[in-house]
């Protein structure tokens, strides 16, 4: 499949979001340069890659794989930088307390630069013929994010912000360019997030979601006849029946997101005691196989 | 106020799981439950509000934002900006209400907009300016849009709820936060930003008190000149009327703000870390606790939510009489989630050495089940318990 040049990965908070988007960084770098934008500010994706890139410059961790972090805040600061060309005063005022909370309170002025920051990004992406990798905030705060050119524009009805609103507004739109994916794990909750999220980006901001993925899937190891005769041993039962019920629950997910236009892919439950390289390259070529194979 | 708290009497304690009431939530008459979005804040708060209500309080729990089935769980509709009392029939309350006659639980769920309106409303010196800051346009971002605002609404509401003499105990639920200090510190927030010089000077006419700018007044006027310029949207007339409008409110805003941190600050309120044990949320955990300390904020208890329950026993699994081929599945399977549940170990043992040592470390074990009514919540209040 043809996927979109930028990667926004969100869904509901716990679902492994960090975790997805640095599989799928690791997984697209093997066909093509990638970048892996650490949107998260806690910059957990990054960490694990092993690389703790500061002051948006990009730190490079396979040949084909580097990471940034990008916080609304740096963006503010170089566009403060640019307008108020002496340093000492820029920096000053960046670090005044009173300035902070003006900018704060003027209509989403930090996400929208951040916006904008990755539409420049995904320019170059273009030329370089690379892909890049967006761990976004979960879900609320992500849909808050896209929706903030609209927001703009609602409030600037002309002029120059306008016309970027709107150049921002028509990078999300293209799927070419620009596509979400949304994970979940196999709960109820976690699913109808997904599903919502992606209903409202593509109905509200015309956004394609390209890919659902069900993290955190464990295989399927009892058969019907076998939970029947485990009936004496009551906690096992349940231990079983849970395996079995969070694998039957990741299967019946997929024809929901394929009536909104979305595949599904999934992704393995680790059974380890944590998560290092090793089961990130798992992930990273379950992956593969699953969603770029086709 | 006289708070009873949750305190259980030895007699009265039930054997297992022990009651959260016996360790460190001593008898607060406030608990404020901060934490990451999506660890299950609301599930817990209301948990531990039912778990109160059950050993005799009067309770009232403010929610924010809850998922749909929690709302039912709870009663409430989408427009429950005011306490509604909530049904405990058929969770074992009887014999204690019996014994209690406050026990109670109402719910409520935060609308900031409206708090943060009607606070307009209160202290507005007339209709007219009261008009004129809803009519304005930062007005209606930082009510809409600023992630404090919803934080500071609940702070206010928190203080009319807590002049209630009827009730024992408020817990509150507060919005996800990106750090913990964002809730806690709102109001001083939204008063420095009233308040400020700068920011009053910011929206003044050009030339005017030019003499009293600082370099830094100057600078941050011409980045949103320079912002106006190039979008043409006047901000910085709209932060002039905004500041100006408020003028004769600050009073009103200062004393609540200042009775909010009071109250933060008080021996019986309870400050309580929500989190999961996933590595992510461990470290988000800990950074709030650490941000708690810099503000000389105890951190009374952390619940770990939703940990996965114990394991059953290996032993069982020699002695059943089971095929061959299924007990080696039970046993991979016992495997795989005791792998998991290392991995939660580790998480729970990091937490621990982050917290103060007189803070409890708690856990609600995993459900296994969204929580959809209101004996769920109880269930998990019941369950919950020292790690």
């Amino acid at each position: 499949m043809t996927l979109s040049r930028v990667l926004f990965v969100t869904g509901k908070g716990g679902t492994g979001k960090s975790t997805v988007a640095a599989a799928l960084a690791i997984a697209l770098s093997r066909r093509r340069p990638t970048t892996l934008a650490d949107l998260d500010g806690r910059l957990s994706a990054a960490a694990l890659l092993g690389a703790t890139p500061q002051d948006s410059t990009a730190v490079r961790v396979s040949d084909s794989l580097d990471v940034i972090a990008l916080t609304p805040r740096a963006e503010l600061n170089a566009f403060i930088e640019r307008i108020v060309p002496i340093r000492a005063i820029s920096r000053r005022m960046l670090r005044s307390r009173t300035f902070g909370y003006v900018t704060a309170a003027l209509p989403g002025l930090e996400a929208f630069l951040l916006m904008e920051r990755l539409r420049i990004m995904a320019g170059d992406a273009a030329l370089e013929d690379r892909y890049l990798v967006i761990d976004a905030p979960a879900s609320g705060n992500a849909v808050e994010l896209l929706s903030v050119s609209s927001g703009v524009k609602g409030i600037a009805p002309a002029g120059t912000l306008n016309r970027l609103a709107d150049s921002v507004d028509r990078f999300l739109a293209d799927a070419t360019r620009f596509g979400a994916v949304v994970t979940m794990t196999p709960e109820d909750l976690a699913v109808r997030e997904a599903l919502e999220t992606a209903a409202t980006m593509r109905g509200r901001l015309g956004i394609a979601t390209v890919a659902a993925i069900m993290n955190c899937v464990p295989d399927l190891l009892f058969d019907t006849s076998e939970l029947a005769a485990l009936s004496p041993l009551a906690a096992h039962a349940r231990l079983a029946v849970r395996r079995n019920a969070a694998h039957e629950q990741a299967a019946l997910v997929a024809p929901r997101f394929a009536a909104a236009g979305v595949p599904t892919f999934s992704l393995p439950l680790m059974f380890t005691p944590a998560i290092g390289p090793g089961e990130l390259e798992k992930l990273g070529r379950a992956l593969d196989a699953e969603l770029l194979g086709r | 106020m006289k708070p009873r708290g949750i305190q259980l009497k030895p007699s009265a304690r039930p054997k297992r799981p022990a009651d959260p009431g016996s360790f460190d939530l001593r008898s607060p008459s406030l608990m404020i439950c901060l934490g990451p979005g999506g660890v299950g804040k609301t599930t817990i708060s209301a948990a531990l509000a039912v778990r109160a209500a059950m050993l005799g309080c009067a309770v009232d729990v403010m929610t924010v934002d809850p998922a749909p089935r929690l709302l039912d769980a709870l009663g409430l509709g989408a427009d429950s900006s005011e306490p509604v009392e909530v049904q405990l029939e058929g969770l074992g309350l009887a014999r204690r209400s019996r014994r209690s006659s406050r026990a109670r639980l109402r719910a409520l769920r935060l609308d900031p907009k409206r708090t943060f309106d009607s606070i307009v409303a209160r202290y507005a010196a007339s209709d007219a300016a009261r008009d004129t800051i809803l009519e304005n346009r930062i007005y209606r971002n930082l009510s809409d849009a600023l992630a404090g605002v919803a934080d500071y609404m609940a702070m206010e509401k928190l203080l009319e709820l807590a002049a209630n003499p009827s009730t024992d105990l408020l817990v509150l639920d507060t919005p996800p936060a990106a750090e913990a200090i964002d809730f806690l510190d709102a109001p001083r927030r939204l008063l420095e930003l009233l308040n400020s010089r700068a920011v009053s000077l910011l929206g003044a006419p050009d030339g005017f008190f030019r003499s009293q700018l600082r370099m830094v007044d100057i600078a941050a006027r011409a980045v949103l000149a320079a912002f106006d310029r190039v979008t043409g949207l006047n901000l910085l007339s709209d932060v002039q009327s905004f500041v100006r409008s408020f003028d004769g409110m600050y009073e009103g805003f200062s004393a609540r703000a200042a009775r909010a941190q009071d109250k933060l600050r008080a021996h019986d309120t309870a400050i309580i870390i929500v989190t999961t044990a996933e590595s992510s949320r461990i470290a988000q955990a800990r950074e709030f606790i650490a941000a708690l300390e810099r503000a000389g904020l105890r951190v009374a208890a952390m619940v770990v939510n939703r940990v996965i329950a114990d394991l059953p026993d290996a032993a069982e699994l020699s002695s059943a009489r089971i095929a061959p081929s299924l007990r080696r599945k039970l046993k991979r399977n016992l495997a795989d989630y005791a792998a998991l549940k290392t991995r939660e170990q580790v998480s729970l043992g990091t937490l621990r050495a982050s917290l103060p040592a007189d803070a409890m470390l708690m856990v609600a074990p995993d459900l296994g089940r969204e929580p959809r009514t209101i004996a769920d919540l109880a269930e998990i209040g019941r369950s919950l318990h020292a790690a």
